[in-house]
């Protein structure tokens, strides 16, 4: 009987942490294939360089419009006109962070993990540009959500 | 006996826990209309580090050395930018900030997306240099 719960908890810890894993080009090798960003544009990079609350991986908005997924150790990035943003996580509740965005500007946001009450708070964050292009490099190209 | 005296701490438990809404931390913000007039501001240096507590939400630094630019003036004071650090207010939520300046002091900060004002209770001395 004991062993019957021991392998049903090493499946189990399988399928969680393979569920987590994180697929996808890693940052300094996907780099020489990100193209520059159209004259009239800046560039937000969104990212989330830990393992921490890997299962919680909620959508992530710009304006209200889905644009990626907070998934550990993965990034994506945007192109947009520059104004005004707001960029938003829900868990239990709703995350935000207001930014602008200058023409030829790049930004980085990091995603980071808070304590809740039931699930973790995964909450957006606006680095330093030399912080972000250090952390961004452990992380994999995991796209846009269209 | 043992069984009410769990009942009891689940109950306090449920009490406490439902006090820690997670939504309750917000900065102050009034909304305030920027201005950018003809006759421009002089940029300055920041000549000392300066440790902002804003009464709610987390503390910020504004580091030695970094360089403001005026881009507008709300009825609060001036409106200054930087682009040698990043600069944000934190709550529940994060908003990007410029410093707002009045007769030497920093007395709260201007949120260019939300286009309000946040005061600070206690404005700290501006070190600045003037730089062309």
């Amino acid at each position: 009987m004991k062993s019957i719960s021991k392998l049903f908890l090493f499946v189990m810890v399988i399928f969680m942490v393979g569920g987590c894993a994180t697929s996808g080009p890693k940052f300094t090798e996907f780099a020489p294939s990100i193209s520059n960003m159209a004259p009239d544009t800046g560039r937000i990079y969104i990212y989330r360089p830990s393992a921490a609350g890997a299962a919680v991986r909620p959508d992530v908005k710009l304006n209200g419009e889905v644009i990626g997924e907070a998934i550990s150790y993965g990034f994506f990035y945007v192109d947009r006109k520059p104004g005004n943003y707001e960029i938003m996580t829900s868990t239990e509740v709703d995350r935000k962070l207001s930014l602008t965005l200058d023409e030829g500007q790049t930004r980085y946001v990091r995603l980071n993990i808070s304590i809740g009450f039931f699930v973790g708070h995964v909450y957006p964050e606006l680095v330093e540009n030399e912080e972000g292009k250090k952390e961004i490099e452990d992380c994999r190209y995991i796209g846009q959500k269209k | 006996m043992k069984k009410s005296v769990y009942f009891l701490i689940g109950c306090l438990l449920g009490i406490l826990l439902n006090a820690c809404a997670f939504d309750l931390v917000h900065i102050k913000q009034i909304p305030t209309q920027i201005e950018s007039t003809n006759l421009s501001k002089p940029s300055f240096e920041l000549e000392k580090e300066v440790n902002v507590d804003p009464g709610q939400g987390y503390r910020r630094k504004l580091k030695q050395g970094t360089k403001w630019n005026y881009v507008g003036t709300v009825s609060y004071g001036d409106v200054f930018r930087s682009k040698d650090q990043i600069l944000t207010v934190e709550a529940s939520n994060i908003h990007e900030a410029y410093i707002v300046v009045s007769s030497g002091k920093l007395v709260g900060f201007y949120l260019p997306v939300e286009r309000s004002y946040s005061p600070l209770g206690d404005p700290p001395i501006l070190y600045m240099k003037e730089i062309n």
